[in-house]
């Protein structure tokens, strides 16, 4: 197995786990071993968050990638961590069925890394995020022991909710060793249009518009500023009532320049193309505010030329910012973006670093000032994990 | 061990004057004849007095109180509107009670954003009516919900009819303002409807702990456009056999309605008993179900579902005439409970919850174990959601019978344990399941959650004997072990 860094440090060993049994013993013996490790799917966000502080064993999860149960007919599956995006696809395609979340690279992409990371992309409008999927996780506690929350029923209010802890903790409070998610039929008729529009105002009309006229899209993203793409899917007389919609009240009444609708799969084709600009060593911000302030605007006042095909979602308040390059001078930048989110949003919004170069980590914090409630999660982790093995350091806070 | 004052006038009266200090006189209650109100919840049978209960009107008010019960050692258990059905809201002896009814303010409301900002003793329902004239709703609707608060819908979770399409309380509530058992206040989660901040989900952690992180004092929820139009349909079968069979086919199919709710016989017969409404007597079950959205998708999925229902061997499919119909169909399956009510003196409620596919074979067996026991059984229940319902009817004036009523029930909760379901889907663990809950995890998962519970009340303050199984409350049957499903699998054991 090749070394393997994560932000910007090598892991000394690298250990494969073929089972759960086998995942536990091997996080329990770095634990008697006082040896600091780290949980890795697909090896396809490392460049996300803060150094870890301490890192002796990297523990990756791609060999536990079996299905472990599919009740397709009560919508639920449960499989192991290592499973790739891709192979749960298939799986699922074949009881006409999928889990809509969306994240780059699927076939390296692993369930596990989904759900630490929080992984979202465009069709959150419609069904929310990972945790609005998760039902129930198998997790290995730092200690190596083996505990279960959740279930496998769609719904289920016993006990304290394991899943929704472990999902975006970014593998610091334990690794996870099998997830139940709850899935969605495949729609089956699927379309989109793409919207063009010059100037933010009208592109933030839009979005409202399509909310006040009900219309139930699975996905709203905007492409380097101008070209707003509202995919539905449904049933066939659902989607095509929705399309007329859009195009002949919504679009026309929010000043889009122009409005067609695109073929096949068109709508991925803008989210490759945003990968495709994608080079090690750029920088790459994540600004959240509420929805009502144009998200996509604000990372206009970085003084450095984006990246080509940067993507927002105007109704979730999400907007991902890209750059090549910034000055010497980045961790200025960085605190001058933060700032102006802060003073833009009324203290609301806030700005999260995915990637950075390695040779800024340090003096760039990736997760900005920690929020309020940093003692209970500072508390969390000393229960989960009180010899601070577990990716430590790589959080919110130190955490 | 905290300390239970004595009952003796004196020690009231001091126990008033500070806790009176804090609250103003008339909201700190210490009178044993005023303290019945609170003496239990919607889970009766259980009654325990606790020692004060406190009114206050703010977050500040709520943190002090936190901070006097913690000088004083006593445990504190919070309460909303007092309709919970598990004895979440149940007292702790000697503990204060922190009622949250006069914190009833809607704060605010941000359409561009699709937020509200409430306090706690808001109705659920007053959400709603305060949105409805901009076309705009908040989606969680328990049974209760106009009498329900949202406080106690964060404590506990809450379902309804309609999560069957838009989720629970857990996914509509964006941020939270919080006191914690050491009287710090602290804001979780979004602000003002933008993403959370990154950090550990302590949202979704303190949604549906019962009240044992902290004392929910703000919420800010999502709130919802309106849908374009509402489909409703109304199915009689034969049996509970067609009509589960019926919701394995819809949900199987691909289907999802905003709600599929089922009646069988006898809860039908106390629905008409007790509301007059039109529903036939001499069929085996119904099922109420909505499907909404936009205008053309609604009447397709519609069509679908009608074909569902009759190929499953529905004996009639009525669809309401108009809108003032449809909301008495709603209405008759709201009042549910409430009818069941007058047609026995006293009922258990359950609320445990299956895959879908196996609605019928479960309530076959949930029939068995009512003829077994002599006991009348009637379910109405969330079956789009598998979440299922029973209430066994019994009379406690007859010896032993509520008893009996408690062990079947108990009984039904195994069965669904057995199907690979849950003790609780909506109305939470409380005091009544806490001893099934050792039956659904084992000793690490509970010890987990522990962990958890600890990041938030070292002490064991809030809501002290609730959810987790203990030799105390379940006396030396603190739950069958349950192997853990990885250990069934030969995948791992323990050690």
């Amino acid at each position: 197995m090749s070394a393997v860094s994560i932000a910007g440090v090598a892991a000394r060993n690298v250990v494969t786990p073929r089972s759960v049994e086998e995942l536990a013993r091997a996080v329990g013996e770095l634990h008697a071993a006082r040896a600091p490790f780290a949980f890795v799917g697909g090896a396809t966000h490392l460049a996300l968050g803060n150094a870890p502080r301490a890192l002796d064993t990297v523990i990756r999860t791609v060999a536990l990638d079996r299905v472990v149960e599919y009740a397709a007919e009560d919508q639920t599956i449960t499989v192991e961590a290592g499973m790739t995006l891709a192979e749960l696809d298939r799986v699922l395609a074949a009881h006409g069925q999928m889990l809509p979340v969306d994240v780059a690279d699927r076939e390296r992409a692993t369930v596990g890394g989904v759900v630490a990371t929080n992984a979202f992309g465009r069709r959150r409008q419609r069904y929310g995020t990972v945790k609005d999927l998760i039902v129930g996780v198998t997790i290995v506690r730092p200690d190596g022991t083996l505990a279960r929350g959740g279930g496998k029923v769609v719904k289920n209010v016993a006990g304290f909710d394991l899943p929704k802890l472990m999902t975006g903790a970014l593998g610091t409070l334990g690794g996870i060793a099998s997830v139940t998610f709850r899935v969605h039929p495949l729609p089956e008729a699927r379309r989109a249009a793409a919207l063009h529009f010059d100037g933010s105002d009208a592109i933030a009309r839009a979005a409202r518009a399509i909310v006040e006229a009900r219309l139930e899209p699975e996905s709203v993203a905007l492409y380097n500023y101008d070209a707003l793409v509202v995919s539905f899917g449904g049933t066939p007389r659902g989607v095509e009532e929705q399309m007329r919609t859009l195009l002949d009240r919504v679009a026309p009444g929010a000043g889009a320049g122009a409005a067609h609708e695109l073929v096949d799969d068109e709508p991925e084709s803008y989210e490759q193309r945003e990968r495709a600009v994608r080079r090690d060593g750029d920088w790459r911000f994540t600004v959240a505010a509420p929805p009502a302030v144009p998200s996509w605007t604000l990372g206009s006042f970085v003084a450095a030329a984006p990246l080509a095909v940067p993507v927002a979602y105007p109704l979730l308040g999400v907007a991902l910012h890209a750059y090549a390059a910034l000055a010497a001078d980045a961790p200025r930048q960085c605190v001058e973006l933060r700032a102006h989110v802060a003073a833009q949003t009324d203290g609301c919004g806030n700005v999260t670093v995915t990637a950075m170069p390695d040779a800024a980590r340090g003096r760039v914090d990736a997760w900005g000032d920690p929020p309020p409630s940093l003692p209970l999660m500072r508390a969390l982790k000393a229960r989960f994990d009180p010899l601070a093995l577990c990716n430590p350091g790589r959080f919110v806070g130190g955490l | 061990m905290p300390v239970a004052p004595e009952a003796s006038a004196d020690a009231e009266r001091a126990l008033h004057a500070r806790f009176a200090a804090l609250v103003g006189e008339k909201n700190a209650i210490a009178k044993p004849s005023e303290l019945r109100t609170y003496e239990c919840d919607g889970l009766l049978g259980y009654r325990v007095r606790p020692a004060v209960v406190v009114l206050p009107a703010s977050t500040a008010e709520v943190a002090a109180c936190v901070k006097l019960a913690r000088e004083l050692d006593m445990p504190v258990v919070p309460r909303g509107a007092g309709t919970g059905l598990s004895g979440g809201a149940l007292p702790t002896e000697g503990c204060v009670m922190i009622g949250l009814s006069r914190m009833k303010k809607i704060l605010s409301i941000d359409l561009p954003n699709r937020v509200a900002r409430v306090q706690p003793g808001v109705i659920n329902l007053d959400i709603t009516r305060a949105l409805a004239s901009d076309g705009y709703f908040y989606a969680p609707d328990p049974s209760s919900q106009s009498v329900c608060t949202i406080g106690g819908n964060v404590a506990e979770n809450s379902g309804g009819a309609h999560c069957l399409k838009y989720g629970f309380t857990v996914n509509h509530v964006l941020g939270l303002t919080i006191v914690l058992p050491d009287g710090e206040i602290v804001e979780l989660g979004s602000r003002a409807g933008e993403p959370a901040p990154p950090g550990y989900d302590l949202v979704g952690v303190v949604v549906g702990s019962e009240g044992m992180t902290g004392i929910v004092t703000e919420v800010l929820v999502r709130v919802l456009r309106t849908a374009e139009c509402t489909r409703t349909l109304f199915a009689t079968f034969p049996s509970t056999d067609e009509a589960g069979d019926a919701v394995s086919r819809i949900i199987g199919s691909g289907i999802v309605p905003a709600a599929i709710e089922m009646c069988d016989a006898l809860a039908i017969e106390a629905i008409v008993a007790a509301t007059g409404i039109d529903w036939p007597l001499d069929v085996g079950a119904l099922l109420l179900m909505d499907v909404d959205g936009v205008l053309a998708e609604a009447d397709e999925i519609a069509e679908r579902a009608e074909a569902h229902l009759r190929a499953a061997g529905a004996i009639e499919v009525r669809v309401p005439k108009d809108d003032a119909e449809r909301a008495l169909a709603w209405k008759g399956r709201k009042a549910a409970f409430a009818a069941v009510g007058r047609i026995s003196p006293n009922y258990h409620v359950q609320d445990g919850v299956i895959p879908r596919k196996d609605i019928a074979p479960v309530l076959r067996e949930i029939a068995a174990l009512g003829a077994a026991s002599g006991l009348r059984i009637a379910n109405v229940f969330h079956a789009g959601d598998g979440n299922l319902h029973p209430l066994v009817l019994y009379d406690a004036r007859v010896p032993g019978q509520e008893h009996e009523a408690e062990r079947v029930a108990g009984e039904i909760l195994r069965v669904c344990l057995r199907y690979g379901g849950s003790v609780t889907g909506e109305h939470g663990v409380g005091h009544d399941k806490a001893c099934y809950l050792g039956e659904q995890f084992g000793p690490d998962d509970l010890e987990t959650m522990q962990l958890v519970r600890g990041a938030f009340d070292p002490e064991r303050r809030f809501n002290p004997d609730k959810v987790f199984p203990t030799p105390r409350l379940c006396g030396d049957r603190p739950g069958a072990y349950v192997p853990h499903a990885i250990e069934l699998s030969g995948e791992a054991g323990r050690g």
